[in-house]
């Protein structure tokens, strides 16, 4: 299986710093997301790794090798860039059948994957029918036609209802799961939390972070949230342990692990109704996103919570 | 090669727009077939019934329909994949985009066949019902022969250089306005005003290559058959070198 390299990737657009020296890695049986607001340079990156885009200097490769490189790339690579990458006066299955052509792909093919997709029934069904959410699908069925080891996915959950970001999650989790390389972009942590297994942080060209999500969820804190019939008396409790919280419509937030907060209540015998640890990644990652570029106040002013 | 080909002949069969500018082109060549052919005792037709070349010369004017179709064909073979965003995948499924323009290029050539074929049917059927109802002169002369040749020729110059009119234009709406305003209004305006400028130009030429100078009045104000064709070749060359530079090294954002 191919691990994707980013080694010191850099382009501009004119006098605009698209992307600025990256260099990371996604490994085979993980997911890994980069994420970024808009305009971080994700998308960029990814068409730099797909060969779309040149970079000014430094490599994107798989394997080892770049894209164009690559003998038979859509049996190695599966990719979804757009949503809307499709002609809408061609049905689904004639748009899969191009493809399948152009790439010596079984004729069986394109059946295999709408049906992996849920879009068989749709299959003679005209693209510009669909709706986003379905294109989307289509785009993800479409990559998966060469059933490649890699898979670079750009906002996959873009159009998604959320029982298709649901669905997608379960995907891309059993592909990655299979020994297969998921590199996948999202301009938001909630996202790809309950995904990822390695995040890459991106804003204005460059990279801020690599790390795993545990290391991330490490750093974030993580706290606990609380409900009870005897609110009063765990405020006391938690506030004598030296934990400091506050209350919300449901109950309480304790900046104390659910173990600490739950061996607390039985020791002294409150009554829980309900107990989950928390960790506000996405704080973090806003944090992160603002420390690098201290002037950018529009970011936070819009998206990130204060 | 083949693989590529197959895909794009599919490209071109599976959406409504071949069979519309088909079927645009097919009603067309009739009508141009029919204001061609001179009736009986018109004596301010260009052409004249018992004329020879006749025939020939029904034929070569009706092609004028089909010619902006293989170009608009052409274009549309690349601007539509820009537009639609196909373009993303084509080239992820062959990164040497070299290649996928040689086979767009091909798959418009085999095009170019089946509409040369199906244009000449039509005009040459209903040129004779036309000129033997009239009772002209139904000629296959050597000039006829050489028209018959020279379209398929032509038609397919036509459709490669609107592939790389496509792939170097890339917008849609700019490409075919661009394409249509220069076929049907600046060459037309220019060829008979200013045909030392306009026989040079690439319809011009074509109607050099067909022969056409009597039937549209420019007759001795045409190039020679032979370098009306040296013409259409060195547009056809620069046309397809340009493309084979430019497309390699643009990003697809």
């Amino acid at each position: 299986m191919s691990a994707i390299e980013l080694n010191n990737v850099t382009k501009s657009f004119g006098h605009v710093h698209a992307v600025a020296d990256v260099s990371a890695v996604a490994l085979p049986g993980q997911v890994t997301a980069l994420l970024g607001p808009n305009g971080a340079g994700k998308t960029t990156t990814l068409r730099m790794l797909l060969g779309l885009v040149a970079p000014d200097s430094g490599t994107a490769t798989f394997g080892g090798r770049r894209y164009d490189e690559l003998t038979d790339p859509f049996r190695q690579v599966g990719a979804v860039l757009e949503a809307s990458g499709c002609h809408p006066g061609r049905t689904a299955l004639d748009h899969l059948r191009i493809l399948t052509t152009m790439a010596n792909l079984p004729q069986d093919a394109p059946g295999r994957v709408l049906a992996e997709t849920g879009l068989a029934a749709d299959a003679r069904r005209r693209v510009g029918q669909f709706s986003l959410g379905m294109r989307q699908r289509l785009g993800l069925a479409a990559a998966m036609l060469g059933d490649p080891a890699v898979l670079v996915l750009d906002e996959p959950t873009n159009g998604l209802d959320p029982p298709g970001v649901l669905w997608l999650r379960g995907y891309v989790r059993r592909l990655a799961d299979e020994g297969r390389t998921v590199l996948l972009s999202s301009h938001a942590l909630s996202e790809v939390e309950l995904t990822a297994d390695h995040v890459l942080v991106m804003a204005h060209g460059r990279l801020l972070r690599s790390s795993t999500l545990a290391e991330l969820r490490a750093e974030a804190g993580v706290g606990s949230r609380v409900r009870t019939p005897q609110l009063d008396r765990l405020c006391s409790l938690v506030d004598a342990a030296g934990h400091t919280y506050r209350r919300t419509d449901e109950g309480l937030a304790v900046d104390a692990t659910p173990e600490q907060v739950g061996e607390l209540a039985a020791q002294h015998g409150v009554v829980l109704h309900g107990l989950v640890g928390t960790a506000d990644l996405e704080q973090a990652f806003f944090r992160l996103i603002q420390e690098s570029d201290p002037a950018e106040h529009l970011f936070s002013a819009e998206g990130a919570p204060s | 090669m083949k693989a590529l080909l197959r895909a794009e002949l599919l490209k071109l069969r599976s959406t409504r727009t071949t069979a519309g500018l088909l079927l645009a082109t097919f009603a067309l060549v009739p009508l141009t077939v029919a204001t061609t052919v001179p009736h009986v005792g018109d004596e301010n037709a260009p052409l004249s019934l018992d004329d020879p070349g006749l025939l020939a010369d029904t034929v070569g004017v009706s092609f004028g329909v089909p010619l902006v179709l293989m170009l608009l064909f052409g274009t549309l073979a690349f601007t539509q994949e820009f537009r639609y965003g196909t373009v993303t995948s084509t080239y992820l499924g062959e990164p040497r985009r070299k290649r996928v323009l040689v086979a767009k290029w091909l798959s418009l050539a085999l095009a170019s066949v089946v509409i040369t074929a199906a244009t000449l049917a039509l005009s040459v059927a209903l040129g004779i019902a036309l000129i033997g109802s009239r009772d002209g002169d139904v000629t296959l002369a050597g000039h006829f022969w050489g028209l018959v040749a020279s379209a398929f020729v032509v038609m397919a110059a036509y459709g490669l250089i609107g592939v790389a009119i496509g792939a170097l234009v890339r917008n849609q709406i700019a490409a075919v306005v661009g394409v249509l305003v220069w076929m049907l209004f600046v060459e037309q305006l220019v060829i008979p005003t200013f045909p030392a400028v306009g026989r040079w130009m690439p319809f011009g030429a074509t109607n050099a290559v067909f022969q056409l100078g009597p039937a549209l009045s420019l007759d001795g104000k045409l190039l020679s058959p032979s370098v009306g064709g040296l013409v259409l070749v060195g547009y056809t060359a620069a046309a397809v070198l340009l493309a084979l530079v430019v497309t390699p090294r643009r990003d697809v954002l």
